[in-house]
């Protein structure tokens, strides 16, 4: 068993897990963030995806063990309670998201690119910054649109080649 | 509310994770089952050794399938024949005349023998995954490997491996439709005869949610509940009441939040039926969620269909008759014969051909079983009729317009009877891929290829008809109530699996009734309340929906008619309802549902105030509609795509797809653009990159994982041209047609039609589906060899 303090969500928290626990499963199974998803447990579909410490991570594929004394954001804690992410904004406004599944790992993506204003944002950036990301149901059409989206939201005077 | 592009009201849980998927949910006190799977294609089980682990940490059950046929229970019956697309009175096949038929009952566990790999052999069920996991590792399994048969051809000759006894050369079934020896006779006397040979691959399902089910039991009321992702839980549940030899009481499914269906989940899984079974021996709650490498191997699949297609034209490319061959693999169990049910009605598509019959055979192979995917059928029929449309042009040396303007069902012909028994009432299939050509600046072409070319790029251009029949389970029930809080109360039968019925039969509602979307309550997927129900597919939950909204909402109206009659004691007749509210020519003061209801249900009110038939112990404000049979509609349309082949590469650039659809009238744009993009993406994937190799020797899977499995990604979807049109169809009153598989009906065959395009190669075999980079890179320097004349 291993003892882990971690900030998680802006709370601090500490907890006892077996050493062989991944973070998807601290975060799910002990936490009970449920919103931080298992699409395919070795690291293909991205669904899992989380910040730590300011970076983005896929979840089953790390250990609880290696993000001791990490500051870990989720899904649940990306906006304040009430609030939407400009991020969910857009997912919501373009539709998209269909079955939802995938959707968390994928604004979790997102979110953190946008954290700072891209130099530029084009379909081909996009499509490379959405490359560990699996969906099955939108053909990617909609959340490509709700990235552009997202960014102006965020970058009002940002330009974004091949349209928005 | 028709027609407006609202943001779905189910989209605030899903994007700040507050969804409820299976694996989500935590039952006090639950334990965990990890199932053993067979590694063998084809073996017979000589003994299985659970002993070590059932002594293994934390496990409180090793079970086999022989177990739970010592129990007494039976293997899952799927009713795999669905009901016929003309008349749902009947099975589609007539297996009550085929002596031979065989369906095996589909056990949870494998018993005797494995029949394809990732078949489930042992449950085992422990305090943890961890601890389950562990023991499975201890469980020995003794195999006796039998040689195995993949491809459905290869399984009908006479020196395959044959997977069941009772079913010689693994033909389950066979059966022709149409007048064969017409067609054969029109064939002998037609100017040019065209046969060709399609292999539609088969596609893995790859719902982002990997399958997980939870079984619960009651000891004190013998009571089950199964909770786990499908697409409709009246069918899970009847299939598990056969399998268990229970009554209908005795078991309740729920279905919470589904990450994508796509088909395959209409159906019962083995792991469903084990993990319910399993509650009850253990007496716990058993949770079973499954990794996506089970999932690849377990997961009914989709396609996997051989058509070998024979048609007849005239000298001006007029189609005289078509025969089809259609050998459908079924994989290893007969779950659903949806796929050749579907392809064989629609064979003809939207052409006016005479004459057409069709030989389905169904066949068992080692193999994951099939199901329906996406369009089941219509894409494959679709990818047949406009393949040789192309091949024939070339052929007859006629342009590929106009081969398609000389064989189109006209307008004025409309009401049209297919010779496969189909009525189409609607569809303006000339003007539309005319609209579509010149969206797709189709005339302009050469110019484009010219440039191309001077770079090194081999480019082409290829387009597709389409006409869909939806189908599916022919039985649907609504309820609807005005509660005690003036809020609309909708129970449904169908389900989502992300199309957005939360939003969009609420649109419908508001539209018939007038109910703000916020006072629309909205209930689906849990036998407890939903009573009767066909579940999502096939294009069919909106048609009826919307119907079945409307029927009942008349009916509440007059229910309401009645009761503001009785509260005001003026006659009924003299009642109106107008702008949502009820009111009479003598004074009365106007009343919309939601205050009635408040009134009517407040405990001051005196129940005797309500006279006449309704009474005051009927329940008041409340209607339940049932459906039965079909209610056709035929969404139809036109796809264009343009590409370049890179043939030092063999890598495919799609440069642009337009799409041209008639989806009749749209409820939500919004949502009817997304499963457009969503079809048109499998599409691209099965055409493309979406590949289920096997070894040919063991039988093995090679493409067991998302490292080997090519799933379209962002950036698959090339710059789309997309336009709605209505030719509107008299038969629903909201004249919805469907927009589930209008982007994936025609993508296969629009894609080949441009890569054969754009490399000369109609004359030559079939490009191998999917069209990977490697594949045409090979088929390219094949291409090179000299071509012998057929």
């Amino acid at each position: 068993m291993i003892e882990t303090h971690l900030t998680l969500n802006g709370r601090k928290i500490t907890t006892l897990v077996p050493d062989s626990t991944l973070l998807v499963e601290l975060l799910r199974e002990h936490q009970h963030l449920t919103g931080t998803h298992v699409g395919c447990d070795t690291t293909q579909c991205g669904a899992c995806t989380v910040h730590v410490d300011g970076k983005i991570m896929k979840s089953c594929t790390v250990l609880a063990a290696q993000v001791v004394g990490s500051d870990i954001t989720t899904i649940e804690g990306l906006s304040p309670e009430g609030q939407l992410h400009p991020v969910q904004e857009a997912f919501r406004e373009c539709h998209a998201l269909q079955c939802g599944f995938c959707t968390p790992g994928m604004i979790m993506t997102i979110s953190h690119f946008l954290k700072d204003k891209p130099k530029v944002l084009s379909d081909e950036v996009i499509n490379r910054a959405l490359e560990g990301h699996i969906c099955r149901c939108t053909g990617y059409v909609n959340i490509i649109k709700a990235f552009k989206v997202a960014a102006l939201k965020m970058y009002p005077d940002l330009l974004i080649s091949n349209g928005a | 509310m028709i027609g407006q592009p609202i943001p779905r009201l189910e989209d605030e849980r899903l994007i700040t994770g507050q969804g409820q998927y299976t694996d989500d949910i935590k039952i006090e006190a639950q334990v965990h089952a990890y199932f053993v799977r067979s590694e063998h294609a084809h073996a017979r089980i000589i003994a299985i050794d659970t002993f070590e682990a059932s002594a293994s940490p934390g496990v409180l059950a090793v079970l086999t399938g022989d177990d739970y046929l010592a129990q007494g229970y039976q293997g899952i019956q799927h009713v795999p024949n669905p009901a016929d697309a003309v008349d749902s009175s009947k099975p589609s096949f007539s297996i009550q005349k085929n002596p031979h038929y065989f369906v095996n009952l589909h056990l949870p566990l494998a018993s005797g023998a494995v029949r394809h790999v990732g078949e489930a052999v042992v449950m085992v069920i422990a305090d943890t995954v961890v601890h389950a996991k562990n023991a499975a590792e201890l469980v020995r399994i003794d195999y006796e490997t039998l040689t195995a048969v993949v491809k459905a051809d290869d399984a009908l000759e006479n020196t395959a491996a044959q997977l069941w006894e009772k079913v010689p050369h693994n033909l389950c079934h066979q059966e022709t439709f149409g007048d064969d020896a017409l067609v054969d006779q029109a064939l002998a006397r037609a100017d040019v005869v065209i046969e060709r040979r399609f292999v539609n691959s088969r596609i893995v399902n790859a719902q982002m949610e990997p399958r997980a089910a939870i079984g619960l039991y009651d000891p004190d009321k013998k009571c089950w509940t199964l909770i786990s992702g499908s697409q409709g839980v009246n069918k899970q549940k009847q299939c598990l009441l056969d399998a268990l030899k229970l009554k209908d009481e005795q078991i309740r499914v729920i279905c919470p939040d589904v990450g994508g269906g796509f088909g395959p989940r209409t159906m019962l899984y083995p792991e469903q039926l084990a993990v319910v079974w399993g509650a009850m021996v253990v007496k716990r709650a058993v949770k079973w969620r499954g990794e996506r490498s089970e999932g690849f191997v377990s997961d009914y699949q989709g396609r996997d269909q051989i058509i070998t297609s024979k048609m007849g034209f005239d000298r001006q490319g007029k189609i005289v008759a078509v025969k089809n061959h259609w050998i459908a693999n079924l994989g290893a169990h007969a779950v659903s014969f949806v796929p050749p049910s579907n392809g064989m009605r629609i064979m003809t598509t939207v052409y006016d051909i005479p004459l057409a019959s069709v030989l389905v055979q169904l066949v068992y192979t080692n193999t994951v079983p099939t199901g329906p995917y996406r369009g089941a059928g219509r894409p494959e029929s679709h990818h047949v009729m406009e393949r040789m449309l192309d091949i024939a042009a070339d052929e007859l040396k006629l342009d590929r317009l106009h081969i398609r303007e000389v064989n189109l069902i006209q307008h004025h012909q409309l009401p049209y009877r297919s010779p496969m028994g189909l009525s189409y009432d609607s569809g303006s299939f000339a003007s539309n891929m005319r609209q579509a050509v010149e969206m797709a600046h189709w005339a302009d072409f050469p110019e484009r290829q010219k440039v191309s070319l001077a770079s090194g790029k081999l480019r082409g251009i290829g387009l597709a008809n389409y006409v869909e029949a939806p189908v599916g389970a022919p039985i649907e029930r609504i309820r609807l109530t005005v509660n005690r809080d003036g809020q609309l109360e909708f129970i449904t039968g169908t389900q989502s699996q992300g199309q957005g019925h939360e939003t969009t039969f609420r649109q419908v509602l508001s539209h018939f009734l007038g109910f703000p979307l916020g006072d629309i309550l909205f209930q689906s997927g849990d036998t407890d309340f939903v009573t009767k129900g066909g579940g999502t597919h096939s294009d069919r939950s909106l048609r009826i929906v919307s119907s079945l909204i409307k029927t009942a909402s008349e009916a509440l109206i007059a229910q309401g008619k009645a009761i503001f009659a009785s509260l005001n004691q003026v006659p009924v007749e003299d009642v109106a309802w107008s702008a949502f509210h009820f009111s009479s020519p003598q004074p009365s003061t106007p009343m919309g549902l939601g205050e009635m209801a408040k009134l009517v249900h407040s405990s001051a009110f005196d129940a005797q105030t309500i006279k006449g038939e309704l009474g005051p112990n009927t329940p008041w404000l409340q209607v339940t509609s049932d459906f039965k049979g079909r209610i056709p509609a035929h969404p139809t349309g036109c796809a264009v795509c343009e590409l370049e082949i890179d043939p030092s590469t063999g890598e495919v650039d799609l440069l642009n797809y337009t799409s041209l659809d008639d989806v009749g009238q749209v409820i939500n744009p919004l949502i009817v653009d997304g499963q457009l993009h969503g079809g048109l993406a499998q599409g691209i994937g099965q055409a493309l990159s979406e590949g289920y190799y096997f070894d040919a020797q063991s039988a093995q899977v090679l493409s067991g994982s998302f490292m080997d499995y090519g799933m379209p990604r962002a950036g698959s979807i090339p710059p789309l041209r997309i336009a709605f049109t209505e030719d509107p169809t008299k038969l629903n009153p909201l004249r919805v047609k469907g927009g589930g598989e209008s982007g994936i009906t025609p993508a296969t065959a629009c894609i080949f039609n441009a890569l054969a395009h754009a490399m000369s190669s109609n004359a030559r075999e079939e490009i191998p589906m999917p069209a990977t980079a490697s594949v045409l890179w090979h088929y390219l320097q094949a291409l090179k060899e000299p071509h012998v004349q057929r």
